[in-house]
């Protein structure tokens, strides 16, 4: 088992990412910044692409949705796959426009069996297309979903179930959806199937509070902002992943603003690989244990 | 539940102020002109007050950051910038 670590691609990180290439063993990059560039700048992200692995990470396609996505970002989506041969791609688990308006926002759809067709419908769609079956990813959302019909783990099951899509677990996402819905974060996360998880997302976020309100603990929110230290309860469900699978993960760090010292970032992924190790340690002496027994019992 | 017209509704009820100020002076009645099922508009009658105002405020800055945004950039470089800044 060889577990992976590694950086969201971010301009303002570059220099600092090429310094430390021996400590970073993978790149995110985000697909849709590189749709419209020039050729030679896709052909640049593929030069990138054969010195590390790359992973290209989608935003706008809008998959959780009853509406067909749109063929020509299915399209676009294609040519960058086939240009910089990615080692894999992902999206989210979002719709990001209704009634041809751009919300400019990742948003939850309705928790619903509608959602559930229409995301698997959609995954499938983006297989043929671009001849790689997406990842998925869950994601953070400030408001309980309108018209849900089942909590988050439900539809996030079925969702895979029925897609057959491998999940991109955010671990801030799942723990800010908890804490601001009511859910207890390991819990959510032993509700998941877990066998299915190949790469994992990790970032920090920060309180706040609703306008207009009086700042009780129902006027605020954990907002996903990317902008902040992963939280120790992150760092705690990536070792509880870690005793519960068995297959490789790939986790990326997401950094997309307040970009500290590249040390502090590269600090925070030897965290991760600390966390997800004891958790591996864990899964070990489990089944050591579990061997013992049974050659016990003979 | 869900349907194209419904996620067309909530688009607007995240990105519009008008139509979110309406809806929540009389969510039945702005449910119900948007073409939506009775169903639909009791479902959005016990919408997570807090969460649209979050959703809401979010947006509306994510809007306003993008509309200072310069031209040469694309569709989806504003998105990015403006998930940087929520």
């Amino acid at each position: 088992m060889s577990d992976r670590f590694g950086l969201g691609w971010r301009e303002d990180l570059a220099a600092g990412i090429f310094a430390h290439l021996d400590r970073i063993d993978v790149l995110e990059v985000i697909a849709d910044d590189w749709f419209e560039v020039s050729r030679s700048r896709q052909r640049a992200l593929r030069t990138l692409a054969s010195s590390v692995p790359v992973v290209l990470h989608g935003i706008g396609l809008g998959a959780a949705s009853t509406v067909p996505v749109e063929q020509k970002r299915l399209s676009q989506l294609a040519r960058l796959v086939e240009t910089v041969r990615p080692e894999s791609w992902s999206e989210h688990l979002a719709f990001v426009r209704g009634g041809g308006i751009e919300i400019g926002h990742l948003a939850a759809p309705p928790r619903t069996s509608a959602t559930i067709e229409g995301t698997a419908a959609n995954l499938d769609a983006a297989r043929r297309v671009v001849g790689i079956f997406p990842q998925v990813e869950n994601i953070a959302t400030l408001i309980d979903p309108p018209g849900s019909r089942m909590d988050e783990p439900d539809w996030l099951c079925q969702t895979l179930a029925a897609s057959g899509a491998d999940l991109l677990l955010d671990l801030h996402n799942l723990y800010a959806n908890s804490i601001n819905f009511g859910l207890e974060p390991g819990a959510f996360l032993r509700r998941l199937p877990l066998h299915q998880v190949t790469t994992v997302h990790i970032a920090g976020g920060r309180w706040i509070t609703a306008p207009d309100s009086d700042g009780g603990p129902q006027s605020r929110r954990w907002l996903d902002d990317h902008k902040h230290d992963v939280p120790d309860p992150v760092f705690a469900l990536l070792e509880e992943l870690g005793s519960r699978t068995t297959q490789s993960l790939t986790v990326i760090l997401e950094q997309d603003g307040n970009f500290p010292p590249m040390p502090h970032l590269l600090a925070q992924l030897d965290k991760a690989r600390t966390a997800l190790a004891a958790g591996r340690a864990k899964s070990a002496t489990g089944t050591q244990q579990s061997v013992s027994l049974v050659r016990g019992q003979r | 539940m869900s349907s194209p017209q419904f996620e067309a509704f909530l688009t607007r009820l995240y990105i519009d102020a008008d139509v979110c100020a309406r809806f929540l002076a009389d969510p039945d009645s702005e449910s119900a002109r948007a073409g939506l099922s009775p169903e639909e508009c009791a479902e959005l009658n016990q919408i997570d007050r807090t969460g649209l105002a979050f959703a809401a405020e979010s947006c509306r800055r994510k809007l306003a950051h993008r509309r200072q945004s310069t031209g040469h950039r694309s569709l989806w470089q504003r998105l990015i910038q403006s998930r940087r800044d929520p």
